[in-house]
């Protein structure tokens, strides 16, 4: 297969298009917010309008290089706006701000809906708005004074520092094709042989009439004798003058300018561009790694093998512990590509309402594995709009209260210790406990005595509750938190609502940042074998079974001093009873204390690599995951503090009297 | 608009049913299902594929049909269904076969017991009728879980 297939380099092209478009879009928001604040009549910091106007000029270019007309001409459109900005010839004002936003909006639309083969945004109403806002005068031609004003490193650079160097100019393009393939001269084997006899100034591809053309610029120091062979193999070469102030002669102004975006993003950098599933790969094996060199340390162990041998698995463990690392740190990314759609977001819901609201960003160059960002893009959005939908009270409302009469909602973002944690707060209404408590039962759902945060978080994340009879276009449809709960489970995280009534209501997501292997303690369960993370176990007791009592119907043994309550795995797996004399017991401590987890026996200590039970049908509290010990087989990975949730605490004076009854345990 | 589609065709309990192939992802031998606790009685645990926990359902028990114990000819069906990644433990699983559009019948009130809530159509091939499964239908999560309980009952009560 011949990647240099135009089939093939389109594909590549389109995938790398869209991943700059992202990180252009991302980049054009964030400069937007920041201008946002000075459009209160102080003058726009001129650095962000050059940004602004780099990126939508690179925008515009590859959009151009693709095809993608409307994106072109959209981009296009703001960079002549930016571009008087720029010039002061016109000033910032809510209005010019507006356009830009929304033209920002559109352009993302335009790419995705490129990207899912979907229906384009029409443009032409944002297209006018845009001329309009440009006071008239005689548009320069693309090619401007202000291009080269924004960006005169990138354009003038290659070529005259190659000019400087004594190399004379040619620029070649070269067409792919299935005979000249056939002959083996394709873009790779043209590249060699240019790289051969000069430098390689520049590197253009791009499309005519659906075909691939490269364009180079090559420096060489001799021009070559003879162009006969390299015309034969399709290679055409055409000498740039020296005159030409940026060696263009004959180029029409479309290329220009593909050929400016094309390279600033062909400039070299220390940038990588990395699918995801390239990193997925890396994550996999390395997970791999780690369970064959834990088993290989079993061996060690049982074998008694030298200290030698236990050194270098030693060494090897920490190899593998800072490869693991240094991969996580890879797949990071700032978290402020979902942070700064959120003004856009609320802007717009904020348009088609009475209520006033704004956002608020902290943390935004938080890192975050970018698995992770990709997940939590939609339950956030959730989260904020329903913020907006049901929290924040209208400008009436919020005066009466005595609140300023615009909310505001705040984002979030900190890393504590090994979590990542985001909070999305509002100054709204708050949760209504008793109304939520009555909407439930309403419903048919099962609703505690007293509402607690905790039950009102578990009844507004149960699928089909919503607090509106019709869904509106916010939020409420029913699914949304739901969806949000599940997917913080599936991440490995919790959910938490904090809400005072009548000041606000804040969500807090609380996700493991780094990646999932632990240190776990292996134990039998009857006949099947179960994992339960290390850390959550303060130490292993083996009381004898005749210390175990039974307490107002909970079984406890005496430790430390005072009553530990125990519980028996074999009952979660629902198997019978044993006799036994010794229990072992896995002492648990969670915020209500500690508790036993009684187990068959200890096999071993294992670093485990822990994959999640993502399927719905594998939700059982207790079970947080499975992972395997190098036979393929899966094991459970408990959650022991979910298990501990069931269990009943005696009160601390019950006596502990030998005359109690004897709790038969196994 | 394909005429004949690829089906893979497997057996449970003496009769056949037919998969589309553009759900299947492979077929494995069985060697080790995990059983889970609290799931529903038709998942009978989960096995390992390339890395991921994928839950194992057991179609018999799925279809109501009596459990069997696995013999050498018991087969793994992977399956992917909108993003989810399941697998059905049937009897036997081998062949692939065309099923021409046209010989696939809606199927009639006579021929439905409890399976026929998850079976699409009938094809006739060979004389011998093949079931088309209604994957969808199978994997709806409503029927094969239990409305869900309080969390604390799930747990072992000391």
């Amino acid at each position: 297969m011949s990647s240099d297939s135009p089939l093939e380099l389109k594909k590549e092209l389109l995938d790398d298009f869209y991943a700059e478009c992202d990180e252009l879009l991302t980049s054009i928001r964030a400069e937007l917010t920041r201008l946002e604040a000075t459009v209160d009549g102080r003058d726009p910091d001129p650095g962000t309008i050059e940004a602004l106007f780099r990126h939508l000029h690179s925008l515009k270019g590859i959009s151009a290089i693709v095809g993608l007309r409307p994106a072109e001409q959209l981009a296009h459109g703001a960079e002549d706006l930016l571009r008087a900005l720029s010039k002061k010839t016109v000033r910032l004002s809510p209005v010019i701000l507006e356009a830009l936003q929304v033209a920002t909006q559109r352009l993302g639309q335009i790419v995705s809906g490129h990207r899912r083969r979907k229906a384009l945004p029409d443009i032409g109403e944002i297209l006018k708005q845009l001329r309009q806002l440009v006071p008239a005068r005689t548009k320069p031609p693309m090619e401007s004074a202000a291009v080269s004003e924004a960006s005169p490193e990138v354009k003038a650079d290659p070529l005259e520092a190659a000019r400087q160097q004594g190399l004379q100019l040619y620029s070649v393009s070269f067409s792919p094709s299935a005979n000249l393939d056939a002959r083996g001269v394709n873009v790779n084997a043209v590249r060699e042989r240019l790289k051969a006899i000069g430098q390689i100034v520049r590197a253009t591809p791009s499309v005519r009439e659906g075909s691939i053309v490269f364009e180079f610029v090559v420096g060489v120091r001799e021009t070559p004798a003879d162009f006969a062979p390299w015309e034969n193999d399709g290679l055409h070469f055409e000498a740039i003058p020296a005159s030409a102030p940026d060696g263009e002669t004959a180029r029409t102004a479309q290329s220009r300018d593909a050929e400016d975006a094309e390279s600033l993003s062909l400039t070299p950098s220390h940038i990588v561009r990395v699918d995801l599933a390239r990193l997925d790969e890396l994550m996999r094996i390395t997970g791999e790694m780690v369970i064959h060199r834990s088993r290989l340390e079993e061996r060690i162990n049982q074998e008694k093998s030298g200290p030698g041998l236990k050194e270098v698995n030693l060494a090897l463990a920490r190899s593998l512990r800072e490869l693991r690392e240094a991969i996580s740190r890879v797949r990071m990314v700032p978290i402020a590509e979902i942070f700064t759609r959120m003004p856009f977001v609320v802007r717009d819901l904020v348009r088609n309402s009475e209520k006033k609201v704004r956002v608020s960003l902290e943390g935004h160059q938080t890192e975050v594995d970018k698995y992770l960002v990709e997940r939590l893009k939609e339950p956030l959005l959730h989260l904020v709009r329903n913020a907006f939908a049901h929290g924040i009270e209208s400008p009436a409302e919020r005066t009466a209260a005595g609140k300023p009469p615009e909310a505001t909602i705040l984002l979030r973002a900190r890393s504590a210790g090994e979590a990542l944690v985001i909070q999305i707060r509002d100054d709204g209404r708050g949760v209504d406990l008793v109304a939520l408590a009555a909407r439930a039962s309403a419903l048919g759902l099962k609703v505690p005595e007293s509402l607690d945060a905790g039950s009102a978080l578990r009844i507004l994340c149960t699928p089909g509750f919503s607090t509106r009879d019709e869904a509106d276009l916010a939020a409420g449809r029913g699914v949304g938190m739901a969806v949000v709960a599940n997917t913080v489970r599936e991440l490995g995280g919790t959910l938490a609502l904090d809400s005072t009534l009548g000041l606000g209501t804040e969500f807090t997501l609380r996700l493991p940042l780094t990646l999932s292997i632990a240190e776990a303690i292996i134990v039998s369960v009857g006949q099947e074998t179960c994992a339960v993370p290390q850390s959550a176990v303060d130490e292993i007791i083996q009381p004898s079974a005749g210390e175990a009592r039974l307490i107002q119907g909970t079984t406890v043994i005496p430790y430390r001093g005072s009553l530990l309550p125990i519980i028996r795995l074999r009952t979660m797996f629902k198997l019978p009873d044993t006799p036994g004399g010794t229990l072992t017991v896995l002492v648990v401590s969670s915020e209500r204390g500690a508790i036993g987890l009684v187990v068959d026996r200890v096999r071993a200590q294992r670093e485990i690599v822990i994959r999640p039970l993502a399927d719905r049908l594998l939700r059982v509290p207790g079970i947080s995951g499975a992972t395997e010990l190098g036979d393929g087989r899966p094991i459970l990975i408990l959650d022991p503090v979910a298990i501990t949730q069931g269990v009943v605490r005696p009160p601390s004076d019950s006596p502990v009297d030998a005359n109690l009854p004897e709790a038969r345990v196994s | 608009m394909t005429l004949a589609e690829t089906y893979i065709i497997f057996e449970l309990d003496g009769a056949a049913y037919a998969v589309s192939s553009k759900h299947v992802l492979h077929i494995a031998m069985l060697e080790h299902v995990t059983p889970v606790p609290n799931t529903a009685p038709a998942v009978d645990g989960v096995v390992f594929s390339r890395g991921e926990v994928i839950p194992a359902i057991n179609l018999r028990v799925r279809f109501g049909l009596p459990r069997q114990t696995h013999t050498e000819r018991t087969r793994l069906v992977f399956l992917k269904v909108q993003q989810r990644v399941v697998a059905l433990i049937v009897d036997a699983a081998r062949e692939f076969q065309r099923i021409p559009a046209g010989s696939i019948q809606p199927i009639q009130e006579t021929l439905v017991g409890i399976e026929g809530n998850y079976v699409e159509g009938v094809a006739t091939l060979k004389n011998r009728s093949v079931l088309i499964l209604d994957v969808g239908a199978v994997l709806t999560l409503e029927e094969i879980v239990p409305p869900p309980a309080a969390s604390a009952a799930a747990l072992p009560a000391t």
